[in-house]
């Protein structure tokens, strides 16, 4: 019996960026897969065909199992066909980068464990008094600014970039830089985003961008891997730096890639998630006297803005062996496109899932991934929002939207980019 | 039954924490139950890892 093939009409927009920058459109295409064509094949112009898995427990079982569904052997991001060539070209891999979530294992979890252990909870928490202090500054910057902001430019953007790059060693001063290479990598196809003068429409542009945000970040790290191999101090860069794999130092290629992964993904889903949360408090001020009555919810609220947002919306991964799914039958080479953003929707999971809830008990959402591979960065994330809702709720009178938010056009990492509000202090 | 103190586990993958004290509600596993008469093929709820993948936590 051959696979489901959902209709090219219904599943094209989902390969195109632009239309991740419109929420409702995202949302409304995904629910009918979920309902229509829950786990189907795409067979888009341009592409190799793919799997779409919309479905939370799906997505946990291929996730789960990585020695059936490896993540590189193929573009671990949706790819056309000439990007996956290029890419091929320019590293002799199926990517540029080879950061921890384009490893299989045992190379993966060698490679993990450097720093696994800075990122466990225990550790993450001592960290809480920087964290705190970061917090008070940057909402002391946005009030002296307001009260109309960004939320998204002002506050949502540098906030966790700061956090995580101090954690790196990175001065201050490199941190725009970061910034911009963050979001040239991420959405390269957003307008206001993207690589100045690229065209995200053609695909040898995007290859570049990407090949160019290796290379200034491999111009950038290789000066500072060597004066923390030479003078290692507490920073994460020295950690990575004389990080070991089997008693070796680690290739130069997963070793820039290791740092890009920290400086980029480290912050950027913090960002879109913090931007989303304040975006959610501004349409709806009886959360936000919800939070200030009762602060023992802003955990529970964090974890539902990761839910809402899902700023990871996607990964691909390439089946190893033949595999029935829910009934369909996957081929050894199938590639599947993982719709983190539909499963954090799902029905069959999440009562009610198109409520915000920050009561919202269990919320086993999949925003921090599953299986080995689940975010090496979440008890840092969920700290540092945790401590900026804490600082910035209680001062707040009032907020509300001041004009139109942006989401950035973007089919992987993907969250606002423009948050105007307005605010009353207490 | 056990006189030592309750302990927590932690796993090596995800970083979640198993509170014996706790217990895991919404896992149907009872505040109280050691770690070790939890069911061999449980999965952390957090990240799907194997319960072998838990570690005592150094108190």
């Amino acid at each position: 019996m051959s696979a489901p093939l959902i209709p090219v009409e219904l599943i094209a927009p989902a390969f195109n960026p632009a239309t991740f920058g419109q929420r409702g459109v995202v949302h409304d295409l995904f629910t009918r897969l979920r309902r229509d064509y829950p786990l189907a094949k795409a067979e888009v112009p341009g592409f190799d065909p793919h799997w779409i898995v919309t479905k939370y427990n799906d997505l946990r079982e291929i996730t789960r199992q990585d020695n059936l569904f490896h993540n590189a052997d193929r573009s671990k991001t949706l790819a056309s066909q000439i990007a996956e060539q290029m890419m091929r070209q320019y590293s002799g891999m199926p990517t540029i980068f080879k950061t921890l979530v384009h490893m299989d294992e045992p190379e993966h979890m060698d490679h993990r464990a450097v720093t696994q252990p800075l990122f466990y909870p225990q550790n993450v928490v001592k960290l809480q008094d920087d964290i705190r202090a970061t917090a008070r500054r940057y909402i002391a910057q946005m009030f002296d600014k307001g009260p109309e902001v960004d939320f998204a430019g002002d506050v949502a953007f540098p906030y966790p970039a700061e956090v995580v790059l101090t954690l790196l060693g990175v001065p201050k001063e490199d941190h725009g830089l970061m910034l911009d290479l963050t979001h040239w990598l991420f959405t390269y196809a957003d307008p206001d985003l993207g690589r100045p003068g690229s065209d995200p429409t053609n695909p040898e542009e995007i290859i570049k961008t990407w090949d160019i945000v290796y290379s200034k970040f491999r111009e950038y790290y290789l000066p500072m891997v060597a004066e923390r191999r030479a003078r290692p101090t507490g920073d994460v860069t020295s950690v990575i730096a004389n990080g070991l794999i089997n008693g070796q130092p680690m290739d130069e290629r997963n070793m820039i890639s290791y740092l890009v992964i920290a400086s980029t993904a480290g912050h950027d889903t913090t960002s879109a998630t913090t931007a989303t949360g304040m975006w959610v408090l501004a349409e709806r001020p009886e959360l936000l006297k919800q939070l200030q009555e009762n602060p023992k919810l802003i955990p529970g609220f964090v974890e539902e803005t990761i839910r809402w947002a899902t700023p990871v919306q996607q990964f691909v991964r390439s089946a190893v062996e033949d595999y029935t799914l829910s009934g369909q039958q996957i081929k050894k080479g199938d590639l599947l496109y993982l719709s983190y953003i539909s499963a954090n929707r799902d029905e069959d999971m999440f009562k009610d899932p198109f409520t915000f809830d920050p009561t919202r008990s269990p919320n086993r959402h999949i925003g921090f991934g599953y299986g080995n591979h689940n975010c090496l960065g979440q008890h840092l994330a969920r700290l540092e929002m945790k401590i900026l809702w804490e600082e910035l709720l209680p001062k707040l009178a009032s907020v509300g939207m001041n004009g139109e938010g942006k989401m950035a056009e973007s089919e992987f990492v993907c969250g606002p980019k423009y948050v105007p509000i307005r605010y009353r202090l207490q | 039954m056990s006189d030592q103190p309750l302990r927590q586990w932690q796993c090596t993958v995800c970083g979640e924490i198993y509170d014996e004290a706790l217990g895991l509600p919404e896992s149907g596993i009872a505040p109280g139950t050691r770690f070790e008469d939890i069911p061999d093929d449980w999965i952390c709820i957090s990240c799907g890892a194997v319960k072998s993948s838990y570690m005592l936590m150094e108190v």
